[in-house]
């Protein structure tokens, strides 16, 4: 800056050195994002209008056509389908019971509300892997509690298993990502609730709106912004997940779980088909990449 | 400041001599097989010993881990200098993607390993006319059972797959929740096992190898009508009850603990079972082949065997030596170290007489000396895409998702893209 000034021969403002001291703060993380972000998908872009191998240093350009495979390709279709499944069924079961769980804890009970919401939230500490590795014992048709309790119960467990069954394997993943996420949405849900001022409610008893009124004609509009990040986060992790299905079911039986994530995956590193695999993740970062943006601007209107 | 430049100049000079002396890495990748590391520890002492200077760094892997690791390492900048593969389609495709090295000129020197392992052996690594790995093992598969229970019973090994369909039967007349044979299919490849013994005992080698090459016309690939009859086979089985309902979803750890508790009476596992069998507290079981198929066209004295061994990446900078560490690997002595300490069948057979083995290793050997002909896997040797199809399809017959038909047509479909892409 000192010697631009003196080559200039104009005396650096004060806005322009927080200017310059700003950039400089911003400078690390761009240079990250441009390695680790920007490079990768112009890359993955660049790569998606080729046809390579994993292990192959030849590309042969192929124009639109691994788009156009896509399209015709029914797994890929299942796979959309499945994160579709999993994003409309986690924003029911995650921030739906969520809001109830954070609406029961924040004036429900007047009794552990902290032992509930750190019951409540800890599968959200445990890894992915982690937590797909206990549900697979849980879910096993051989050894697994689940069956057991349905047997005690009077009733068949479905006899392909769990997950090994097509037409159930993906609701079953649904409920194990539901196990886990479940309780951030209720801490994200409570801390909205109770920044809702208790004046409002006091001020409708007197007008004689209490309970499930109260609710729908405070609680919920008071709530939208927070319940549209909600529904924002998981609707980008339903796009997103990928550890939980590869290790509960690898995708199957026969593509039956699969997703965008894990069919990625399945094209570049079992069956080598680089390009085919770039041409899904620029799929996926496109839905991404429009969901971020609604995510920003429903913040910026928050 | 001159004084500066000289101490410079000085550290530069004795760090190049220092680089100079330096420890000449060799990099191994490998699996994590039960034994293995307190085998390669002790070999690696012993070539350290002989060649000072030279350090064997060993990593291990999981199996899954494995397959994908490995492929992203050897086009990376810094592969392992030696790592393990499978013998088929995916050796071939390193070979023709240049990322193995051909070592064959370091094999044939003195004491190199065309010594010591066959050309029969060293042709699973051979790649027009040159050698790109050796062979140091091969893993076969066998049906364990529980001979008490057979004998309690009044039970015998079957000799043929319809004997095979009646002995399910018959334990399932016993008690019916006894699972016969269970079968851990979750990651796919434990049916893809037994489809490939029936593809083999049925259609028989030579009538498979161009539809598994691809090199069969299009309107033949994959169109022989024993290809289905070998899917149906499959279903045979599960008609007699041979399996517990959810294959697909038991894993393989499970199905083997199933037989190693005494829950079922009989399994088809890996000759790499025999020892868990035994550390999971059940050494008294007794083996036999997969039966013949009646009427089929295989050979029924073909045998499951998958070589496996070590390859060198073209981007190591020291491939004779890394070569070297191999030779020695399938030297004399370490064959016969590496088959006591982990059981496995060694491609040097050279001692194997002297090896002081578990009663089961002398089975092993001793009844692949007699296979008539060897079977090797089908996710090894298909190209990739029909290895999945074929693993997909599995899955699907064994949920009756699929007919053998459709099943199939979902194999020949891959195949034609396979073979036109």
């Amino acid at each position: 800056m000192t010697d631009m000034s003196r080559q200039t021969g104009a005396t650096p403002t004060w806005y322009g050195r927080i200017a310059a001291s700003q950039s400089m703060l911003v400078l690390p993380a761009l240079v990250l994002c441009t390695l680790f972000i920007f490079i990768p998908a112009f890359l993955t872009i660049v790569g998606s209008f080729y046809a390579f191998g994993l292990t192959s240093e030849r590309w042969t350009p192929v124009g639109l056509a691994n788009y156009v495979k896509a399209g015709n390709d029914p797994i890929f279709w299942v796979a959309l389908k499945n994160n579709l499944i999993i994003v409309f069924g986690s924003i029911v079961m995650q921030v739906g019971i969520g809001t109830v769980l954070a609406a029961i804890l924040d004036r429900g009970i007047g009794f552990g509300q902290v032992f509930f919401r750190v019951v409540i939230f800890m599968p959200m500490v445990i890894s992915a892997v982690a937590v797909a590795l206990i549900w697979l014992i849980i879910l096993d048709p051989n050894i697994g509690i689940l069956n057991a309790l349905v047997k005690s119960l009077g009733l068949s467990p479905p006899t392909r298993g769990w997950l090994g069954d097509p037409s159930i394997s993906i609701w079953m993943v649904l409920i194990v990502a539901g196990w886990q996420y479940t309780g951030f949405m209720m801490v994200l849900i409570l801390a909205g609730l109770q920044a809702i001022p208790k004046d409002l409610y006091e001020a409708a008893a007197l007008d004689g709106a209490r309970g499930m009124r109260a609710f729908w004609s405070i609680t919920l509009p008071n709530l939208r912004n927070v319940l549209l990040v909600a529904v924002l986060i998981t609707t980008i992790g339903g796009f997103k997940v990928f550890d939980l299905i590869f290790v509960l079911t690898g995708g199957g039986p026969a593509n039956a779980t699969q997703v965008l994530g894990t069919y990625i995956y399945l094209q570049a590193f079992t069956l080598t088909n680089m390009g085919y695999a770039n041409a899904i993740a620029v799929v996926l970062l496109a839905i991404a990449v429009l969901l971020g943006w609604l995510q920003l601007k429903a913040s910026r209107q928050s | 400041m001159i004084a500066n430049y000289r101490t410079a100049a000085l550290a530069v000079a004795l760090g190049a001599v220092a680089s100079g002396a330096a420890a000449q890495d060799i990099k191994m990748w490998t699996l994590e097989t039960e034994g293995l590391q307190g085998f390669i520890e002790q070999a690696a002492a012993e070539f350290e010993e002989q060649h000072p200077g030279v350090n064997i760094i060993h990593e291990r892997f999981p199996n899954e881990a494995y397959k994908t690791q490995i492929q992203v390492a050897l086009t990376g900048s810094s592969p392992p200098d030696v790592f393990f593969n499978w013998a088929g389609e995916d050796a071939a495709r390193l070979v023709r993607d240049g990322l193995a090295a051909d070592i064959t000129e370091y094999g044939q020197a003195e004491g190199g390993f065309a010594e010591n392992v066959s050309e029969g052996w060293l042709a699973n690594f051979a790649y027009e006319g040159s050698n790109y790995g050796v062979t140091h093992e091969g893993v076969s598969k066998y049906f364990y059972y529980d001979p008490v229970f057979f004998e309690d019973h009044g039970l015998e090994p079957p000799e043929t797959f319809e004997g095979l369909l009646q002995l399910c039967q018959d334990i399932r007349a016993i008690d019916s929740d006894i699972v016969p044979w269970p079968l851990g299919n979750s990651e796919r490849w434990k049916l893809n096992h037994i489809i490939t013994m029936l593809n083999q005992r049925v259609l028989g080698t030579e009538a498979t190898a161009a539809d598994y090459a691809l090199t069969a016309p299009e309107d033949e690939l994959f169109t022989d009508p024993g290809y289905v009859e070998a899917w149906q086979k499959v279903v045979d089985l599960m008609d007699a009850g041979c399996f517990q309902d959810a294959p697909n979803a038991t894993s393989p750890e499970a199905s083997r603990s199933m037989f190693a508790a005494g829950v079922s009476p009989m399994i088809y596992c890996g000759t790499w079972c025999a020892n868990i069998f035994a550390e999971e507290g059940f050494d008294s079981f007794e083996m036999f082949r997969f039966p013949s198929v009646e009427g089929g066209a295989g050979d029924p004295g073909g045998q499951f065997l998958v070589p496996q061994g070590y390859m060198v990446s073209a981007k190591s900078e020291n491939p004779e030596l890394a070569a070297e560490w191999i030779s020695f690997l399938v030297s004399d002595e370490q064959a016969r170290a590496y088959a006591e300490q982990v059981g496995s069948i060694v491609s040097n057979a050279a001692q194997i007489d002297q090896v002081e083995g578990t009663r089961w290793f002398k089975f092993f050997v001793e009844d692949i000396a007699q296979a008539s002909e060897t079977v090797n896997v089908l996710d090894v040797l298909l190209e990739a895409s029909v290895a999945n199809a074929y693993l997909d399809a599995g899955v699907e017959v064994l949920n009756r998702t699929k007919t053998p038909e459709e099943a199939m047509e979902m194999i020949r479909a891959a195949a034609l893209e396979a073979k036109n892409g």
